[in-house]
């Protein structure tokens, strides 16, 4: 069995908000979570929109600035020499120079925005290599770019230009190719593909496949569609509120989804060249200011029992890799 | 089908400036044409990739966006030469309904005034009375009520539930088109097929056009009855649904249907690696068919001549491979 590389236990955080200057509210939204990614894997983050996968993202990579909050948890990387480093009590500057890039990237969400406008894309890699205090021959650099271009099926004319005179997919594979540069053993994607259509969807997630299957580098991908999962993932993990509410193999969860929140998500899901009625779920997701007591699924949920108001369900699990967070199973075990 | 009761789109081109002063310009709609009649009631779903014109064809239809050549004819009306009380007569038979539910409202203005604004003003009803039933009657479509949302301002709905408000509003003119533009892209999978649904129904139960637009093939699928891909500001091919998924005519329709990803793991072997081709925003300067660069059956004239909009049995494409050019 593939070992592990990235433990997560008890992750909880959220937001800190102050309205008014004075009242202080708490967004809670990330909520008790423990998670691991193993080596060589793809692990899934499914859930809607404010459900705090990026949240969670933002906290494994350790880009925690306020109002952003960890209240407790802790991080565990196996890095690539043997060591294990406890990513939350490390100095920022400590994770950005021997973590960041080297062990662990991030493809940000929207980002096909977040180049420098001023700078040509040959900068912005220059950049990269000189704040890891790599010294390199600018001819040999600039060779070593257009290697890295042309396997993402880039003109080479692209490292002169600015990242206005790209097309959004162009500057979506830049990006890419940044946070691949130093060959990472784990990457965060979050939403890689959500600003982008359907042709260019298809180019993009090729591209990180082909990428994994030659680094064997472990991937965290974090979306809301359903159909990328599928595509893409070894497990998944769908997050409700806060909460990762289901873990397991991707095609146990797609085929025999267990919580009701996940089996509500499948149900919906338009298939192509289907024209049967769909159901959705009543209700909205819950204000993470003030979840609902006990299970935080509880106000929608079509199975709630009494126990579902009051205390919050245990993660239970069931069977290899398969864990659900749900008071209908706690029982059984 | 009558010019009396059909929305004609006519050889509609409309141009964008670029550039530094705008000098530059480039078709953002190139010829489009397009006939729906409005005896039976359908949704027609535009669909094609961001930038390929489908929310400014929308806006041309709703009059808002003034054409460069071309016209849009609505019951034997020219929709941009309207004047006086024919303008509020065509703004009560179209009828919009936003992406962003959470834009669509002024977030200091009262939920129930926009209702009463658009009975009044638009429909011309005075009487306070008349003014309620109408709004209780438009939100019971949705399944909601005045009692729900009188004196609530935007915040305090979820965004499904704005979604829902802001159809009814649309309902409250008795239209016969409503104009949607991607009305369930900003919500959550679970609330989005709820809002599909009571599209779904209206069209039925009201008798009524529903002109949606998309990027999402499935959703599409799901809604729509006909279909009209566009792409780089031409239209590529229209069709019934059923018979453009089964059998897409034009190249493109072929390679995007192709690339939906299917919500089943079970699939993921079927998709084939694809490598990425430079695509560039030429591609709208391109006199020709601007598929041409990316198309594998691409000839010659592909590049130098618009092909010609034809019908192949109920279906219309706009492709060279299709006629009998030589040469």
């Amino acid at each position: 069995m593939a070992r592990d590389i990235l433990i997560m236990n008890n992750l909880d955080g959220g937001y800190e908000v102050f309205i008014g200057g004075k009242r202080r509210v708490f967004v809670h939204a990330v909520d008790n979570v423990s998670l691991t990614l193993r080596d060589s894997e793809v692990l899934g983050i499914a859930g809607e929109s404010g459900c705090g996968k990026s949240t969670l993202a933002k906290m494994i990579y350790g880009a925690i600035v306020p109002p952003l909050l960890v209240r407790s948890g802790s991080i565990f990387l196996y890095t690539r020499d043997g060591n294990v480093v406890e990513l939350n009590r490390l100095s920022i500057e400590e994770v950005r120079k021997k973590i960041w890039w080297l062990e662990m990237s991030y493809i940000p969400q929207n980002s096909m925005n977040v180049l420098n406008p001023l700078k040509r894309i040959k900068d912005q890699f220059i950049n990269v290599f000189k704040y890891h205090n790599m010294e390199m021959d600018k001819n040999e650099v600039m060779r070593h770019l257009k290697d890295i271009l042309s396997s993402l099926s880039l003109p080479p004319e692209v490292i002169n230009a600015y990242p206005h005179q790209l097309s959004g997919g162009m500057r979506q594979r830049v990006v890419i190719a940044l946070s691949l540069l130093f060959n990472p053993r784990i990457v965060i994607a979050d939403e890689p593909t959500t600003a982008v259509d359907v042709v260019t969807q298809r180019i993009i997630l090729s591209l990180i496949r082909e990428w994994r299957e030659n680094s064997k580098s472990s991937l965290m991908l974090i979306s809301h569609d359903m159909s990328v999962h599928a595509y893409m993932d070894d497990r998944v993990a769908v997050m409700y509120a806060g909460n990762i509410v289901e873990v397991g193999n991707v095609f146990d969860v797609f085929k025999e989804p267990l919580h009701p929140y996940t089996r509500a998500l499948i149900e919906s899901l338009i298939r192509k060249g289907d024209k049967t009625i769909r159901k959705g779920l009543a209700g909205q997701p819950p204000d993470l200011v003030n979840p609902p007591p006990g299970c935080r699924f509880h106000p929608r949920c079509p199975f709630a029992m009494d126990i579902c108001r009051r205390e919050e369900p245990p993660a239970v699990s069931l069977g290899k890799d398969r864990y659900v967070k749900c008071w209908l199973y706690a029982s059984k075990r | 089908m009558s010019i009396n009761n059909s929305l004609i789109i006519e050889n509609l081109t409309k141009l964008y400036g670029y550039g530094l002063l705008g000098l530059k310009k480039f078709k953002v709609l190139d010829s489009i044409s397009l006939n729906i009649d409005l005896e039976k009631p359908k949704i027609v779903v535009l669909a094609g990739e961001t930038g390929s014109g489908k929310t400014t064809l929308l806006r041309v239809i709703m009059g808002v966006v003034k054409p460069d050549s071309g016209r849009v004819m609505y019951k034997g009306y020219d929709v941009h030469r309207l004047k006086g009380s024919m303008v509020r007569w065509y703004r009560r038979e179209v009828q919009p309904i936003f992406q962003d539910p959470y834009e669509t409202f002024n977030p200091l203005r009262r939920i129930d005034s926009y209702f009463r604004d658009t009975v009044r003003n638009i429909c011309g009803i005075r009487n306070g009375d008349e003014i309620e039933r109408r709004i209780d009657e438009a939100l019971r479509f949705v399944g909601l009520s005045l009692d729900r949302i009188s004196g609530k301002y935007p915040h305090e709905f979820s965004g499904g539930e704005l979604q829902r408000i802001s159809i009814a509003r649309a309902l409250l003119t008795n239209p016969k088109i409503l104009l949607a533009d991607e009305p369930v892209s900003m919500l959550d999978a679970t609330l989005r097929v709820n809002i599909l649904n009571i599209l779904k129904y209206l069209k039925e139960k009201l008798n009524m056009v529903i002109i949606y637009v998309t990027h999402d093939l499935s959703t599409a699928y799901y809604i729509g009855d006909y279909i009209a891909v566009m792409y780089r500001g031409t239209l590529v091919e229209y069709g019934p649904t059923s018979k453009v998924y089964q059998e897409p005519k034009h190249p493109y329709t072929y390679a995007l249907l192709e690339s939906i990803l299917e919500p089943d793991p079970a699939l993921r072997e079927k998709y084939p690696l694809i490598k990425p081709s430079a695509l560039e925003i030429k591609e709208f300067l391109i006199y020709g068919c601007r598929y041409a660069s990316r198309c594998p059956y691409a000839k010659d004239v592909c590049f130098r001549k618009l092909p010609p909009f034809i019908e192949i049995d109920g279906e219309y494409v706009r492709c060279w491979r299709y006629t009998n050019y030589k040469e």
